[in-house]
């Protein structure tokens, strides 16, 4: 069960002469929740759209299920790779249906009654049946984020990458989506999630990586980072967050 | 004490508001009495009701106007869909396609649209030796070709500012599901830049009727064409300007019905379209779910 499914190898990345991650190296199993915290800047959310090449990395490799990201097909190795957004970024002229249909239907060539039925299935599975027909625009925020990670599960990726997914959601509309993203952990998936909520890092993750300044200066088990960390920083880190 | 100052400067406020408003009222009242005196002294002393509704002179606007509204239909399809390219190809990931869309506006936009007539009317057909020019009836190509490239520049550009508007995180989404860059402008950004860019095409579209009437100068018998026609006959300007300025209009209001028809037709979702879907559901079973959250 604990084979590795990402790996990160000596990540570098800079923005033009700012270099933003240093020399991080990370491995995360298969079945395995692994939650990144951090300060703003630290390169968490860079970290992770690196992972799916969103961002070109300068030096080392990234690793998924033992073939490295850099040298296989862009397209291809996004499918197997799910993203979820803070701005969640839903297509606004598609149902919350054809959002999730779309991909399937279009990447991978489903016949479009089959992709249809499966996006079905899986809003069901996110709680939103009901607004199988509704617009974006007609849906909450908690609404819309569960329709995007509906979306990126159509795929059936091998991970899926939360970037601070409930940051730009009222408060009060967090809770259905970290339940959404609870049920799959349970489900087996594996999962990075860059978040602030300590609370439910804390609840759902393996593992928490503590990033600083581009580097991961800290990875422990959610327990015992929690109890206490291993590290100054990490202890830093928490006392400012009680 | 302070409350008191603050009703009272507040209520001069109001007080300025209600007369601004009513000096606004009284310019557009007395605009509309000068404008609509003009128009009936004219219409009872100017214009010849005969000659008006004269089959001749029916005939030979209609004759004008089914002709325009060919040039107009068949241009606009055309400058819409060169439109598009050059908008895709301002925002080219390659250097020298993105160059030569800039070019390609830059000159289209930064002529009048008469000098591009000449070159393509007077200018192209000398570029063959005399009498060996393919095309005898080059006007109404050459007015379709001019029409085309100068509003395909127009389109061009507001294309581009539609595609400049959908949020990065859209291509990113797209992207991210394993879209190809080609796929997600097909299936993600341009709809949505479609929508962005329609009132602007629209605008440009109505322009494009009005710029027939340069048609006139290249030999197109067009509207402006018969009104010339017939004022230097008949002497009587005021008569075939009637008949211009309806014809006119009927071109470019139908336009902006169909524009705003399009606006609507993608109006995903937002309140509009809701309330479309709610009277068109009856009592609107599945279309209230969204308002709940």
């Amino acid at each position: 069960m604990t084979r590795p499914l990402v790996e990160f190898d000596g990540v570098d990345k800079s923005f033009g002469d700012t270099q933003v991650l240093y020399d991080v190296d990370l491995s995360v199993d298969e079945g395995e929740v692994v939650v990144v915290i951090g300060p703003s800047g630290s390169g968490k959310s860079t970290l992770l759209r690196c992972t799916n090449r969103l961002e070109e990395i300068q030096a080392g490799d990234i690793r998924l299920d033992g073939r490295s990201v850099i040298e296989t097909d862009v397209n291809e190795i996004r499918q197997q790779i799910g993203m979820v957004f803070q701005s969640f970024n839903l297509f606004p002229h598609k149902t919350a249906l054809e959002n999730v249909a779309l991909a399937p239907e279009k990447v991978k060539g489903r016949p479009e009654a089959e992709a249809r039925e499966a996006a079905a299935e899986l809003l069901d599975r996110v709680g939103l049946a009901d607004q199988a027909e509704s617009y974006p625009n007609a849906l909450s925020g908690g609404q819309q984020q569960r329709v995007a990670i509906a979306r990126a599960l159509a795929m059936e990726p091998k991970v899926m990458l939360f970037d601070e997914v409930t940051s730009a959601l009222d408060p009060e509309l967090v809770g259905e989506v970290l339940d959404v993203i609870e049920g799959l952990a349970a489900d087996g998936m594996t999962m990075v999630l860059v978040t602030h909520e300590m609370g439910f890092a804390r609840e759902v993750g393996d593992r928490i990586v503590l990033m600083a300044d581009g580097r991961v200066v800290e990875r422990t088990e959610t327990a015992s980072f929690f109890e206490e960390p291993g590290t100054e920083r990490g202890r830093q880190f928490l006392s400012r967050l009680l | 004490m302070a409350t008191q100052t603050e009703s009272e400067s507040s209520g001069g406020v109001l007080m300025r508001d209600r007369l601004v408003k009513r000096v606004g009222e009284a310019a557009a009242g007395g605009f509309v009495l000068a404008i609509g005196g003009l128009l009936a002294w004219i219409l009872s002393t100017q214009v010849d009701y005969e000659l008006l509704s004269s089959p001749l002179i029916a005939r030979r606007f209609a004759e004008a106007f089914f002709l325009v509204v060919q040039i107009v239909v068949i241009s606009s399809l055309l400058s819409v869909t060169l439109g598009v390219f050059v908008g895709l190809g301002r925002i080219s990931t390659s250097r020298i396609t993105g160059r030569i869309a800039k070019g390609y506006v830059e000159f289209f936009r930064g002529t009048p649209l008469l000098f591009q007539l000449f070159v393509i009317y007077f200018g192209v057909p000398r570029l063959w030796a005399t009498g060996e020019f393919p095309f005898p009836d080059w006007a109404l190509p050459a007015a379709i070709i001019g029409l085309t490239l100068n509003h395909g520049a127009y389109v061009g550009e507001a294309i581009r500012g539609g595609i400049d508007a959908v949020p990065d995180g859209q291509m990113e989404a797209a992207r991210s599901l394993g879209m190809s860059r080609v796929m997600a402008l097909r299936e993600v950004v341009l709809p949505q830049a479609w929508r962005n860019a329609l009132a602007a095409i629209g605008n440009d579209q109505i322009i494009l009727v009005k710029d027939t009437s340069l048609l006139t100068v290249i030999a197109v018998p067009e509207i402006m064409s018969v009104f010339r026609n017939i004022n230097s006959n008949q002497l009587d300007p005021w008569t075939p300007l009637v008949w211009v300025c309806v014809l006119y209009l009927v071109i470019t209001m139908s336009m902006s019905q169909l524009v705003n028809g399009l606006e609507r037709r993608s109006d995903w979702g937002s309140d509009s379209r809701m309330f479309g879907r709610l009277s068109g559901l009856g009592s609107g079973g599945d279309a209230d779910g969204g308002e709940e959250a």
